[in-house]
């Protein structure tokens, strides 16, 4: 009870002219301004100092040791000429499509089995669940059996219905689609349970008249059920994108044999050499602290860019 | 209530105050190495035996605390993070052989070795490995840990079955050339079908650029990984491709690992510490493995060294107890712990390292890796080599992995380092 006050008084302070009563509005409040600082201080000390200090790394030539070089812009001029900054767009943009709508697909469809499952229903969800809390690392290291050439179990499966093997690791597509399935595997239960929330939101009555009016099934998921998860679809498909379009694990470690020296290169023709990937390898590899900044920030817009896009596709049909 | 609510803001808030004023007076307390009666010491899993860092513990006991920190993860990164922020910096660090490029221009950092009197010890150390530790203004930035002499492993009674030479003796006599090497490939694949000498056509490349005295950016910052060294090894490599002595695998896959097992992959060119990957790769194969010289000659893959940095305020204390724990019977002693195998010649004739290894038909595996430690030519470290010397060796992969052409693949890469030298500022 006591907190109703207490949460209720601030904006009526705040509403008042700053210049009459500010030190002692700050003075009454500081210990709240305290409480909910922790959060901020963490943030300032390890996401705005870095976010930028690698902006200010950018303009620069570093070894990560000795003294920094001031560079201008040339960082930036570089990497808008550096083809293999273009190429690891493309093969990020490849993979997370690859991913991304198998398993929005998927995901739906588990949510909608889910939401109709009437036993076990909790079981279900956390099976499904589980890829997306299991180690990336570790996923990706049983993933690199399961695409081995000769004694992987998806060779294994198309040489059971009579296709040939494939190098899977060492080819440039078959990276990709390795890459792709895993990621894809590890999110579709997580964005399942997204969706399914979703699902719950959407009231019983719509499905009553619709059955009222007669429609099927499918109808009803079309007309009905897809379009009120459309905020739940935007979400799923900004967070897909973003985590997407930064994946970096997937390719390293299961990569990391087919890439000779460096452990960034992401194998054969560098097909399953990501941005990020890209970044660490001119970064840790080459010592190129500034141009890694560089790339870093090149990540950034490319993300932005994505966001938007997303954001205005999602939005425009709504306004239909 | 209120009271109560009140009471536990403030005590949430006294702790959270405490243990931040906390975090930071023993910030203060110690802001760069130590304060002399602290000596930290960084290293790697396996940077160090452990014999020898428990044994200088209790040497130096009585004047210094001696505290060995092994490192997890990317050890270089971490490494050079704690020293650009100037705080907490060991006294000693161990640095990598492959990282010895990116510390040697920062020089400063370190102190200067010889400065200690490091030149006295300088002739029980391998000429070529001593070298290494040295920056081009000439300070002395690493002593010598261990180094990797390549050595050319191979699988006894497949080498016997193919109608190869098999006697550790007979295969470093007669396959010496890389010409040799190559035809008791194509022989091996011939007499026993389905078997390759080699993984990959990289090992080729790597090996035979090893092998020389230059690699692909020289002392004065122009590039010379278009020259004949590096082309010479580039058309090695596409040889073997042609003459189907390298299989399709990839080192480290389940895959590969079962042919080594099964003897589909009989030869390998690997360095000192290879010895251990195999143990642990391939345990089935114990004592079908003989080891022998590598073709041409012998060189050098890893080694590491112990340095003192700027931060530590007793190194000539430092200094004696990084000079003990690497001296020749130390070096020894780290050979059985960890597989390092000694930068100190007399260390070869010590007992620990006359050893018969039953895993490689009890063999004195020495007899072979320390007269090959003895041979190395060693090339400049430039800490440009690696962003240029990667476009090549990517694209002689693609060479062997992809079947791209390699006249294609050759211009490809030259262009790719043209490119990457203007942006490092090397001339091209």
């Amino acid at each position: 009870m006591a907190t109703v006050p207490a949460l209720e008084k601030p904006p009526v302070v705040l509403a008042d002219p700053p210049a009459v009563r500010p030190r002692n509005g700050w003075r009454k409040y500081w210990h709240l301004y305290a409480a909910i600082s922790p959060f901020y201080l963490l943030f300032i000390a390890f996401g705005l100092i870095p976010v930028g200090f690698s902006l200010y790394l950018s303009f620069h030539r570093w070894d990560g040791l000795g003294s920094m070089e001031w560079a201008g812009l040339s960082q930036y001029q570089y990497l808008v000429s550096d083809s293999d900054f273009w190429s690891s767009i493309g093969n990020t943009i490849i993979i997370w499509a690859l991913a991304t709508f198998p398993m929005i697909f998927l995901a739906m469809v588990t949510a909608v089995m889910l939401n109709a499952a009437v036993r076990f229903k909790n079981v279900y969800r956390f099976a499904y669940f589980l890829p997306n809390v299991t180690s990336v690392v570790a996923i990706a290291i049983v993933f690199g059996s399961v695409f081995s050439t000769n004694f992987g179990l998806v060779n294994a499966l198309l040489q059971a219905v009579g296709l040939d093997q494939v190098a899977w690791l060492n080819t440039p597509w078959g990276i990709k689609v390795a890459i792709a399935t895993l990621m894809t595997w590890q999110w579709v239960g997580y964005n399942a349970i997204i969706f399914l929330a979703g699902l719950q939101t959407i009231p019983g009555e719509l499905y009553e008249a619709a059955r009222m009016d007669g429609a099927g099934p499918l109808q009803t998921f079309f007309r009905i059920t897809l379009p009120l998860l459309r905020p739940t679809l935007l979400f799923v498909l900004v967070v897909s994108t973003v985590t997407g379009l930064q994946s970096f694990t997937e390719a390293q470690v299961l990569l990391q044999n087919t890439s000779n020296d460096s452990t960034f290169s992401g194998g054969p023709d560098h097909a399953g050499r990501t941005m990020v990937l890209y970044f660490f390898q001119q970064t840790f590899d080459n010592n190129d602290f500034g141009y890694g900044a560089a790339v870093a920030w090149g990540i950034f817009l490319v993300v932005v860019i994505f966001s938007i896009i997303n954001w205005r596709l999602v939005q425009r049909r709504d306004e239909d | 209530m209120r009271l109560s609510r009140r009471g536990l803001l403030r005590a949430g808030l006294a702790g959270t105050a405490a243990t931040a004023l906390g975090g930071l007076a023993s910030g203060c307390a110690v802001p760069t190495g130590s304060t002399g009666r602290n000596l930290v010491l960084w290293y790697w899993d396996g940077g160090l035996g452990d014999t020898v860092i428990d044994k200088a513990k209790a040497r130096y006991g009585s004047t210094v605390d001696l505290q060995a920190v092994k490192i997890g993860g990317y050890y270089r990164s971490k490494l050079i993070t704690t020293m650009a922020g100037r705080a907490h910096i060991p006294d000693i660090a161990g640095l990598k052989g492959e990282d010895m490029a990116s510390y040697l221009p920062n020089a400063d950092q370190f102190v200067d070795l010889r400065t200690l009197g490091a030149e006295k010890y300088k002739s029980q150390y391998l000429s070529w490995k001593w070298d290494q530790g040295i920056a081009d203004d000439g300070s002395m930035v690493g002593f010598p840990i261990d180094c990797g002499p390549v050595a050319h492993f191979y699988q006894y009674e497949v080498f016997r079955k193919a109608g190869l030479p098999y006697e550790p003796a007979d295969v470093s006599r007669e396959l010496n050339t890389w010409e040799k090497y190559f035809a008791a490939g194509e022989q091996l694949r011939k007499r026993i079908p389905g078997t390759s000498l080699l993984t990959d056509v990289n090992s080729v490349f790597e090996n035979v650029v090893q092998q020389g005295s230059k690699r692909y950016v020289d002392k004065d910052r122009n590039f010379i990984g278009d020259q004949e060294h590096v082309r010479a090894a580039w058309t090695l490599a596409v040889e073997a491709k042609r003459r189907r002595i390298v299989s399709n695998l990839v080192t480290g896959t389940p895959d590969q690992i079962s042919a080594v097992d099964s003897g589909k992959l009989p030869s390998q060119l690997g360095a000192s510490w290879a010895t251990y990957d195999i143990k642990n790769g391939n345990p089935k194969t114990k004592g079908k493995w003989r080891i022998a010289d590598m073709p041409v000659r012998p060189s050098n893959n890893g080694g590491s060294f112990l340095s003192i940095t700027k931060a530590c305020r007793e190194p000539e204390h430092a200094f004696e107890i990084i000079a003990w724990m690497l001296n020749a019977a130390n070096q020894a002693s780290g050979y059985v712990d960890a597989g390092l195998f000694p930068s100190t010649p007399a260390s070869y004739g010590l007992k620990q390292l006359r050893e018969p290894d039953p895993f490689f038909g009890g063999q004195v595996t020495t007899d072979v890796f320390g007269p090959a430690a003895q041979k190395i030519v060693v090339a400049y470290n430039s800490p440009f080599d690696v962003a240029l010397g990667q476009p090549i060796k990517d694209e002689i992969k693609n060479v062997g992995v992809l079947g791209k052409d390699p006249e294609k693949a050759w211009s490809d890469a030259m262009s790719k380092c043209r490119r990457i030298a203007k942006h490092l500022g090397v001339s091209y």
